[in-house]
């Protein structure tokens, strides 16, 4: 027991949340979009310019399909900071042109900083911002929601699965409670779309964000949903030519946005297949680390979870030194866009965890392209590191 | 005969005759009241954009995809704007109040 596994090929990749590795299946099928056709999507008059925009629409279609939208319903943009901002933002600032008296925005502790930054933003344009508490196991009472709905509310943003602890809530029934309220709804789903089933028409979302590099497609390209009928209208943040139904302006990056189509076309193909394999996955991981150190700790509901997620708390050794312990295994320490702050997680501290447990956690991402052998290695390097034994003694022998 | 009334940008109302069966636009049209229809309501603009007051929007039938989509490109779109050449004069909207917006997307009169 306790042996410190010998040094992989290469390195052992455990952030699936944070980014995942292009399938080469997607690559695949970008990489004629990038030489011999380099057509504008919106070049409509030659033929270079609609073969560009067929594929487009094809791999819009395959977005919607995998969403439960409509095609038109989709507009392309940059990623999910880009569709979350133009969500929140632009129902704003729609409300405020339209007349709307609506001026609170509710959304959650736990969501990602894009969502938290967009609506704290919009205090300045009068709108109230406002920041629900999440219970220790990550997720939303809704009762809280129900509370904070008692003041007319414009929007509510709460995302489909939280970053860091892959936490579910359950969106079908929040947006229930903020639609008979009279408010727009709006979820993230950057980590939810691919994973879980998602179906924006019988969820009764308005508004949902998207991004490709976490499902398996490049990185730069994102999309939002925005519900046609009831119409919902936003006021765009860029002035342009008035591509994506004039709430995206800008020239479609081709290849990116058939890269983001064919990951969809994957995902909804292979997820239920491929939750099953990640999930036997994560549980051989947890397994294994737990003989080895049975004070290991999850934190946040493993039922309403994501099959590839693990936050776990370890006993004494802190996850920085637990990572500088094991350099050819890539876990991070919180979202990726905050692993370098020394402040504990806000998404930890809002389930309760007080900075020397934060500081000792670790989150794990298990994803398409994870072996079992990747698992083994994982919990002996983590254990082995826990222990404090250094990771190259065999080699070094 | 049913009447409506056209409230004006500078606030004046009038109150016109609405006959069964006429838009709200081919009724501004007869009256000489300041909307312009540009495609004379083939639903190609929304040059006939107005204001419905909020009390008779809600009696009004919902509109159609192709009206919401020219609503999406209406200059100064409120909660209760319409197209005037999509609001049919039936005896339900006998008294119907409708406003002018604020200006029309014509970037030639701008």
């Amino acid at each position: 027991m306790n042996r410190v596994p010998p040094r992989p090929n290469r390195p052992v990749y455990l952030d699936n949340q944070a980014t995942t590795r292009c399938d080469p299946r997607v690559l695949a099928v970008m990489l004629p979009w990038f030489s011999e056709q380099y057509g504008n999507p919106h070049s409509v008059e030659h033929v270079m310019g609609t073969a560009a925009e067929t594929a487009a629409e094809e791999a819009r279609a395959h977005v919607a399909a995998l969403i439960g939208a409509e095609p038109r319903e989709v507009v392309f943009t940059s990623g999910a900071t880009e569709s979350n901002n133009i969500a929140i933002k632009g129902a704003a600032r729609h409300a405020l042109r339209s007349g709307s008296d609506r001026r609170r925005i509710i959304t959650v502790a736990t969501e990602h900083k894009c969502v938290m930054e967009s609506v704290a933003d919009l205090k300045a344009d009068g709108f109230e911002p406002m920041f629900l508490p999440v219970r220790p196991d990550g997720l939303l009472d809704p009762e809280t929601l129900r509370d904070a709905l008692a003041v007319p509310t414009l929007l509510v943003s709460i995302m489909t699965v939280n970053n860091e602890t892959g936490v579910v809530q359950d969106i079908p029934a929040l947006a229930a409670i903020a639609k008979a309220a009279g408010a727009l709804f709006h979820t993230d789903a950057a980590q939810g779309v691919g994973k879980v089933p998602i179906d924006v028409t019988a969820w009764k979302v308005d508004l949902l964000s998207l991004s490709s590099h976490k499902i398996y497609g490049p990185k730069g390209v994102g999309a939002l949903f925005v519900r046609r009928r009831p119409r919902v209208r936003l006021v765009p943040l860029f002035s342009g030519g008035g591509q994506e139904r004039g709430l995206r302006s800008g020239t479609l990056p081709a290849p990116l946005v058939i890269g983001l189509g064919e990951a969809c076309r994957l995902a909804q193909a292979e997820m239920a297949d491929e939750a099953k394999r990640i999930a036997d996955l994560r549980t051989r991981l947890l397994d294994r680390l737990h003989t080895e150190l049975p004070e290991v700790r999850v934190n946040a509901t493993m039922t309403a979870r994501i099959p590839g997620n693990l936050n776990l708390t370890f006993p004494t050794v802190t996850a920085a030194e637990l990572m500088a312990r094991t350099p050819d295994l890539c876990v991070s320490t919180g979202s990726a866009c905050s692993s370098a702050e020394v402040e504990p997680s806000y998404v930890l501290t809002a389930l309760g965890l007080p900075p020397d447990e934060a500081a000792r956690t670790l989150r794990i991402g298990i994803g398409r392209f994870t072996s079992a052998a990747d698992v083994d290695f994982a919990a002996a390097a983590l254990a082995a590191a826990h222990a404090g034994r250094p990771m190259h003694a065999v080699t070094q022998a | 005969m049913p009447k409506m009334t056209f409230i004006e940008r500078d606030g004046t109302r009038r109150e016109v005759d609405a006959p069964l069966g006429l838009s709200v636009l081919e009724i501004a049209h007869q009256n000489d009241v300041d909307i312009e229809g540009a495609c004379e309501g083939s639903l190609a603009c929304s040059t006939c954009h107005v204001v419905v007051d909020a009390a008779w929007f809600r009696k009004l039938a919902e509109p159609t995809e192709d009206e919401e989509d020219m609503l999406d490109l209406a200059f100064g779109l409120t909660e209760t704007s319409r197209l005037g050449c999509q609001i049919v004069i039936t005896e339900a909207l006998d008294g119907l109040v409708v406003k002018l917006p604020a200006g029309s997307r014509n970037m030639l009169n701008e």
